[in-house]
């Protein structure tokens, strides 16, 4: 049983819908659910299954046709777009399955991008910036340029991104997708470790059965609702 | 198979519409400029020659004179005391009609039918159509009897809105005649004939002053009938010679060839910048299916197929938008033909055409160079796509680093062209087409080395933006040099755009300024009298000479003379007392040439007459006058941007003694001090008031008619460099866009990170402004170099001017402005289309 206060996502009644042609096809069917702060949540399900969409309207990056989507106790659905902008700009940072790094930047540029989004002072960020390389063991890569660099390490600079100013919430879509067994359990290793330094939130779509076993709790997807009772969703 | 992967890469195009249709448009636009100015050209000659040749008629060759032209006693001798009966004597001349120009043509009716068709064709049809027409034996008769009975053709007796049978004032050598319309030709020959005011041969010469002169005898000799032609060889006294009509015609025309190759080579410098275009895009749209391709080849397509593949796209394409371009140019043709015609007229010869009619020639140059020019860009792009290995959809990362890796060597073969621009600069010696392809090879060495210099000049102002802006502005500006295959394209394009118009600019500001000092140096005199064609009378010279403040007077004579070799002014100057530092001289002593100026048998050359006929003092001219085939040595160059560039200046004595024309077209007054000039001009107007019709103005006035002539004679650049602009900034346009389509999951992962539509619209504004203060300071090498040719050769080359250089630096600074505020608006889209990334697209798998 989770207390309401320390509930840091709750979603209630999402619905979104998507346009083929001239039907429309529902991806996600009333959704609701509550994740408190610090837990780390597994959402599990087929392609096409909806994971994504939530992510991306738990993130802002997206609105729900119907349902609200409270983060850190902002109910973001009643934010216009800029405001979205700003609210994912300090408290969401997100982790792709194919990294989505700026190949113009290098690792440490890509890293204080978004601290200084956030203006964050130049010497406050720059230790930022060090701290996170150390953490991600990519201290002696920090002016590399992410061609360079290998599938896990550009997940590392992914994250050490995600996590530099401190997000309330940390999404992850796919994280690991794109990596081999070994690189993976690395960088699960790694995101546990550092979500839970800064006491972050941890939200992760994946297909993959360990990745989920690795969060406190695991959820299905399908048919565009969560499998199971309510009370494994919601607190009361 | 082979179906669905044309299909495959079909789809791509029809999924990107507006890459396609800038594609088709910038080589439409290319393709249009060409047309046109071949079109306004190749009009323009058309409507000389077909104008020459009716009134040349079937006329084989033609006697022709000195100055006054032909003694008509001779044409008499010719056909009576030796029955040569295939001749007829000919004046020609200008007239001025309710203001328009018109030549006409006075023609001996009974000697000419033998030589000329259209005669035969005249009518006394209303323009109106509404009389009955008259027999041609009647306008035969009456255009012999009434005087001043003139026949023009239909379109030119409408435009000046004069019936048949309706009266009107023809303007001659300054003096107002009545004339009367008799008919019009009829319909087949209409055009050949316009602006051309037929009559009988006495009516022209009492309008034009040449009593019992000819301007030209007009012969038909069989072919191979070489004893008719040297039995009339001797029979002409000396001052007369006999010339192959169709290449006096020829070398009449040619006069315009140099004009004519330097319209066509600023056209092409549209399709230049086209070119790189057309190669930004297909390289792009290549680039953009580097995923499709790999997947492709790796379903067992081969590289010739893949090479084909983009090929046939690429020249679809191009024959699409050629096509487009004809027509586009057959419109623009239209509107540049005004220009080009004006420009003859100003400086070469009367010609009068008012159709425009692609031929199937033009248009298939039109086809060839548009689908030409397509295949030729796409080739790299193509070899580039036929390389892709199958097993990978090519990183963008690894297409840059091999961009960047070929850099130097591309500089290196840029560095390689410009070497070999010089050579041929300097190995072509007088010739006006080397010279432009060593300008073009300038172009293309120098657009090879601008990518390198882009990579450079990044890596340089990356860190600077870095401080300036933080690391959007590092953003920015690195994503330039990160995309050098991107970039670099447009770069070179909006920079040789921009070269040109500093090249261009620099030589018409340096030809502007130097036309400008001569004429402030040649106007000596403070008001100057006369008339355009033919003789003040003398009495008037006379009185206008006594007009109380006029201290002295200088006359001026300018006459045609024609050889085999074309045609030469011969300027005959009585220079007013002290007025000889008018006459700026070439490497020569003032104090040794005047005084031998005066003496007989010696003469001044113009600097283009020196350049083209490469003669230098010492040398000598030889002139047909009276006494026969004289020597005159030349005593010295002088300098001269007159309109008739090759002339040769005598003295009034000189003149008087070796050729019987007695005339004088103009006069300069030289007032004394304190006498203000507009009253002598009033007093001169109301003496010459009912007597002649001559133009009276102030040196000042002469000096800025003389400067509107010359603007007026530009505003064709004008237009053609900015129509390479407009190519260059779809260039631009095509280019960011390009860019943004290839970084859309970039710029949507920045949207998700939390940068907002408007910073990031302002990072890309950012960016196509340092593409463009680039493209601006990469021009300025380009452009200074261009200048220099286009002063020191193109122009010496093409009309034998010495130009000084000057360089004004708003020139250059303007350039790099306007550089930056094209690139600027050309990436308004792109900035906005940039700002509406959706940033759900980055959390999509590839």
């Amino acid at each position: 049983m989770t207390r309401t206060d320390d509930i840091e996502i709750s979603l209630r009644g999402l619905c979104r819908e998507y346009a083929e042609g001239d039907r429309t096809h529902r991806v996600l069917d009333g959704v609701s659910l509550d994740i408190a702060r610090g837990e780390s949540v597994a959402i599990r399900g087929r392609s096409g299954s909806g994971k994504s969409t939530l992510l991306n309207l738990i993130g802002g990056i997206d609105a729900p046709d119907a349902g609200r989507v409270t983060v850190a106790g902002v109910d973001i659905t009643q934010l216009s777009e800029r405001d979205r902008t700003l609210f994912r700009r300090r408290h969401i940072g997100f982790v792709y399955q194919a990294f989505n790094l700026v190949p113009t930047l290098d690792v440490a540029d890509n890293i204080r991008l978004v601290l200084e989004l956030n203006n964050v002072p130049a010497e406050d960020g720059d230790a930022r910036v060090g701290e996170l390389l150390e953490a991600v063991g990519l201290a002696e890569r920090a002016h590399s340029y992410p061609d360079v660099l290998s599938g896990g390490e550009q997940q590392r600079v992914a994250i050490a991104r995600a996590l530099s100013h401190r997000p309330a919430v940390l999404l992850a879509d796919e994280p690991t997708g794109n990596l081999d067994d070994t690189t993976a359990e690395s960088i699960l290793m790694l995101l546990d470790t550092l979500i839970r330094k800064v006491g972050g939130t941890m939200l992760i779509a994946t297909h993959s059965a360990h990745v989920a076993s690795c969060c406190d709790r695991s959820l299905r997807l399908h048919n565009g609702r969560f499998d199971g009772s309510p009370d494994e969703t919601l607190s009361t | 198979m082979i179906a669905a992967v044309y299909r495959a890469n079909f789809n791509y195009l029809l999924r990107h519409p507006w890459q396609l249709a800038l594609s088709v448009l910038g080589i439409s636009i290319g393709v249009a400029v060409i047309i046109a100015v071949d079109l306004a050209n190749d009009s323009s000659r058309k409507a000389f020659l077909l104008s020459m040749d009716t009134i040349t008629g079937q006329a084989t060759h033609q006697v022709i004179g000195g100055p006054r032209g032909v003694d008509e006693t001779l044409y008499v001798q010719l056909r009576r005391q030796y029955g040569i009966r295939s001749i007829a004597p000919v004046v020609e001349g200008y007239v001025s009609v309710n203001d328009t120009s018109l030549q006409v043509l006075g023609v001996d009716l009974f000697a000419e039918q033998e030589l000329r068709s259209f005669t035969s064709q005249l009518s006394s049809e209303q323009s109106s159509g509404q009389s009955e027409p008259a027999a041609p034996e009647t306008v035969f008769r009456n255009m012999l009897t009434l005087p001043g009975a003139a026949v023009l053709s239909a379109p030119t007796a409408r435009m000046l809105g004069i019936e048949t049978g309706e009266r009107f004032d023809v303007v001659a050598a300054g003096t107002r005649h009545s004339a009367i319309l008799l008919g019009t030709y009829g319909a087949a020959d209409t055009q050949s004939l316009d602006n051309v005011l037929t009559v009988d041969i006495a009516t022209a010469q009492a309008w034009l002053g040449l009593a019992n002169r000819l301007s030209r005898i007009d012969v038909r000799i069989a072919d191979g009938d070489a004893r008719l032609l040297s039995e009339i060889s001797g029979l002409l006294p000396g001052d007369t010679t006999i010339l192959p009509a169709a290449a006096r015609t020829r070398t009449t025309a040619e006069m315009s060839a140099a004009f004519m190759t330097n319209l066509t080579a600023m056209s092409l410098l549209a399709l230049l910048v086209g070119l790189f275009l057309i190669y930004n895009s297909v390289s792009f749209s290549v680039l953009q299916r580097r995923r499709l391709i790999g997947i492709l080849r790796a379903l067992g397509t081969t590289r010739r197929q893949v090479f084909g593949i983009i090929l046939i796209e690429t020249a679809a394409i191009g024959l699409i938008a050629a096509l487009l371009g004809v027509g586009l140019g057959a419109w623009l043709g239209g509107k540049l033909l005004g220009l080009v015609s004006q420009s003859i007229n100003d400086f070469y010869f009367r010609v009068s055409v008012t159709e425009v009619a692609p031929s199937v020639f033009a248009i298939g140059k039109g086809l060839v160079a548009g689908v030409g020019a397509a295949l030729f860009a796409a080739m790299v792009p193509a070899i580039e796509a036929s390389s892709y290995q199958p097993r990978l959809a090519m990183t963008r990362s690894f297409l840059e680093q091999q961009t960047r890796r070929l850099l130097p060597f591309v500089a290196l073969a840029g560095t390689a062209i410009i070497v070999l621009a010089f050579l041929v600069l300097g190995s072509s010696g007088r010739n006006l087409v080397a010279g432009l392809v060593s300008v073009f090879l300038l172009i293309l060495g120098f657009a090879l080395c601008v990518p390198l210099g882009v990579k450079a000049s990044t890596a340089w102002l990356a860190p600077l933006a870095r401080r300036l802006g933080g690391v959007w502005g590092g953003l920015a500006v690195s994503g330039i040099g990160s995309s050098l295959s991107r970039t670099a394209v447009a770069i070179v394009a909006l920079a040789v755009a921009v070269s040109a118009t500093i090249g261009v600019s620099i030589m018409v500001d340096s030809f502007r300024g130097s036309v400008s000092d001569w004429l402030q140096k040649t106007l000596q005199a403070d008001i100057y009298a006369g008339m355009q064609r033919g003789s003040m009378q003398p009495d008037l010279i006379r009185d206008l000479s006594q007009v109380a403040g006029v201290a002295a007077i200088s006359t001026s004579r300018r006459a045609s003379y024609e050889d085999a070799s074309g045609s030469t002014q011969i300027r005959a100057l009585q220079m007013a007392p002290g007025s000889y530092s008018g006459i700026e001289l070439l490497d020569a002593e003032p104090a040794r040439v005047w005084p031998a100026f005066e003496q007989d048998d010696a003469l001044l050359v113009s600097e283009p007459y020196a350049y083209r006929n490469n003669v230098a003092p010492g040398d000598t001219v030889m002139l047909r006058t009276a006494a026969g085939e004289v020597a005159f040595e030349i005593i010295a160059v002088y300098q001269s941007y007159d309109i008739n560039g090759s002339s040769l200046l005598m003295s009034r004595a000189t003149y008087d003694r070796h050729f019987a024309d007695p005339g004088v077209d103009s006069i300069g007054l030289y007032l004394a001090d304190g006498v203000n000039a507009d009253d002598v001009i009033e007093a001169m107007k109301a003496i010459s008031a009912g007597r002649q019709e001559i133009l009276i103005n102030s040196n000042v006035r002469i000096r800025d008619l003389s400067l509107e002539v010359f603007d007026r004679t530009f505003i064709i650049t004008d237009v053609l460099y900015w129509l390479a602009i407009g190519v260059a900034f779809i260039g631009i346009l095509g280019a960011m866009l390009a860019l943004q389509l290839e970084r859309a999951r970039e710029l949507a992962t920045l949207r998700a990170l939390g940068m907002t539509p408007l910073q990031l619209g302002s990072m890309i504004t950012l960016q196509t402004s340092v593409i463009g203060l680039l493209s601006g300071l990469a021009a300025i090498p380009l452009g200074l170099v261009m200048a220099y040719v286009l002063i020191e050769v193109i122009n010496r080359r093409a009309f034998g001017w010495q130009i000084d250089m000057s360089i004004a630096p708003e020139i250059l600074l303007s350039a790099v402005l306007f550089a930056i505020v094209a690139a600027l608006l050309a990436g308004l889209y792109p900035a906005w289309h940039a700002a509406q990334s959706r940033p759900a697209l980055a959390m999509r798998e590839e």
